[in-house]
């Protein structure tokens, strides 16, 4: 623990006084407060609406450690900037492994492996860029020929022509792992409010005052904004300005059916995101849009975003392209999300620029990494050396957004 | 597949019996009645099974249970008390009829 963080000596006025106050009760910030409480510091937690209400429950629950469509779609420099990430991606895939055991509750991870299937031989060269780039970064993951890959994975439609494979990805629960993160927390002695927004986010003195929109306050030593959508309008409660954007998607998912689908199945060439749930729902997703509702002109972040026909039609074409097999299952049901995502399409962890003591983590694949930025986030919270670098990562790359 | 067990009166009114599928066997049933009825009718006693393996049959026959649910033509999950029961259907019940 660091000298700064403790805070009670001299805020004699503090209602309450904190470590570190984390805003958001998703798959971040619960994390974020169970890594916190496990060292020892008082945390509490701040969610606006109930744990688990946003992107953390509303996506698949993909556990993808090979670079995503949306990074190798817009060529190869692009690629080998998302590829900056590669080592989030590696520590995740261990993070995960242990990750029931570590939290003593089922979180549904399940890694059996995943592929990245090509129906061209376009895709299957844009593959092989890819798994070049990859494991130069050190991951696990080899090319197969389309007939490799159905001896692996019979189910997949003869006209996948190649696939990359990385074995250890999978899926999670999306309804378990938050709930199993904050009972974790709350256990080590971290308090969480649900129903409980942030108003005002503003330094006293050596501290961060934060109003609460029932009108209580509490001092803090750090914030952590762990907020999703709204992380860059906490950003901007605190006057800084930083490029992360809500953005909309779209989920379906069909009525069980037998054990089929064994894999997590991306596509190269288009928008897929395919797998099987225990129960036996196929969800199928990939990054499909959904529009975000606006009310005076600016994003409204409490309506779900409104769903686009040609965002299901889409993704359940691409979904039969791969596997035949599902015309015979029906949908139960669509639905729409916003999670958050960085304009270099590169994570947001670590200190906020042009302030002290308030943190952020977001974008990129917060889900898969979701554990590791909490983790990481923690320790610079904490003031404890990294694992590793997270400097390509740093919020203050975006500094001169803010005039201070 | 035993023989129908429907009421005898309307016999000589309704219209001649057509020819299905239940789990590939040949069976009877008559144009206007939903699956589930023809189901019934030939003494399937298990529609579908719940996640623990229990046999389940029709219970509200308005198509809000999902009790009665079977695979129609290949496609799975289909209410049976929502769809006529046609020349030539193939119907999938977990029964082994």
């Amino acid at each position: 623990m660091n000298a700064p963080m403790n805070l009670k000596a001299d805020t004699a006025n503090a209602q309450v006084a904190v470590d570190c106050l984390v805003i958001g009760g998703g798959l971040l910030g619960s994390a974020i407060a169970y890594y916190l409480a496990q060292a020892g510091a008082s945390v509490r937690l701040a969610e606006r609406s109930q744990l688990n209400s946003g992107a953390s429950s509303q996506n698949a629950g993909s556990l993808h450690f090979q670079l995503e469509y949306r990074m190798i779609e817009n060529g190869p420099e692009a690629a080998r900037k998302a590829a900056e990430a590669m080592p989030l991606h590696l520590d995740a895939q261990q993070t995960w492994a242990g990750l029931e055991a570590e939290l003593g509750m089922s979180v549904g991870a399940v890694q059996t492996g995943g592929f990245m299937v090509a129906e061209s031989a376009q895709q299957v060269e844009t593959l092989r860029q890819k798994v070049e780039l990859e494991r130069q970064c050190g991951l696990e993951v080899e090319l197969l020929e389309g007939d490799q890959v159905r001896q692996i994975a019979p189910y997949l439609s003869n006209n996948i022509v190649g696939a990359a494979f990385c074995p250890k990805e999978g899926k999670a629960d999306p309804r378990r792992c938050v709930l199993a993160y904050a009972q974790a927390a709350a256990r080590l002695g971290a308090r969480i409010d649900s129903g409980l927004g942030v108003a005002d986010l503003r330094r006293h003195g050596s501290a961060w005052q934060v109003t609460f929109s029932d009108g209580s306050r509490c001092l803090a030593a750090t914030v952590a904004i762990a907020a999703g959508a709204w992380a860059g309008r906490l950003a901007a409660m605190a006057g800084v300005n930083l490029p992360v954007s809500p953005v909309a998607l779209t989920m379906t998912t069909t009525l069980r059916t037998a054990p089929l689908i064994g894999h997590l199945i991306q596509h190269a060439g288009r928008r897929l995101s395919l797998k099987q749930t225990g129960d036996g729902n196929v969800l199928i997703g990939g990054g499909w849009p959904s529009r975000l509702k606006h009310q005076d002109g600016i994003v409204d972040l409490d309506q779900r975003p409104e769903l686009l026909l040609s965002s299901v039609s889409g993704s359940l074409s691409a979904a039969l392209a791969v596997v035949p097999e599902l015309s015979r299952v029906s949908v139960l049901r669509v639905w729409t999300g916003t999670t958050a995502l960085v304009s270099d399409q590169l994570p947001l962890l670590g200190e906020v620029p042009k302030t002290q003591g308030l943190f952020i983590a977001t974008g990129g694949s917060a889900f898969t990494l979701g554990p590791t930025y909490a983790r990481l986030l923690a320790d610079k919270i904490l003031g404890r050396n990294s694992t590793f670098d997270i400097r390509p990562f740093d919020p203050r790359r975006f500094g001169s957004l803010t005039l201070a | 597949m035993p023989e129908s067990c429907r009421l005898q009166p309307a016999r000589d009114m309704r219209p001649a019996a057509l020819e299905f599928f239940i789990n590939g066997q040949p069976c009877k049933a008559y144009p206007g009645e939903t699956v589930a009825t023809a189901l019934l009718a030939c003494q399937v006693r298990g529609f579908r099974r719940s996640t623990s393996g229990t046999p389940r049959l029709p219970m509200c026959n308005m198509g809000v249970c999902h009790d009665c649910a079977v695979t129609i033509d290949g496609l799975e999950s289909q209410r049976s008390c929502m769809v006529q029961v046609t020349v030539g259907m193939h119907v999938e019940v977990s029964d082994e009829a």
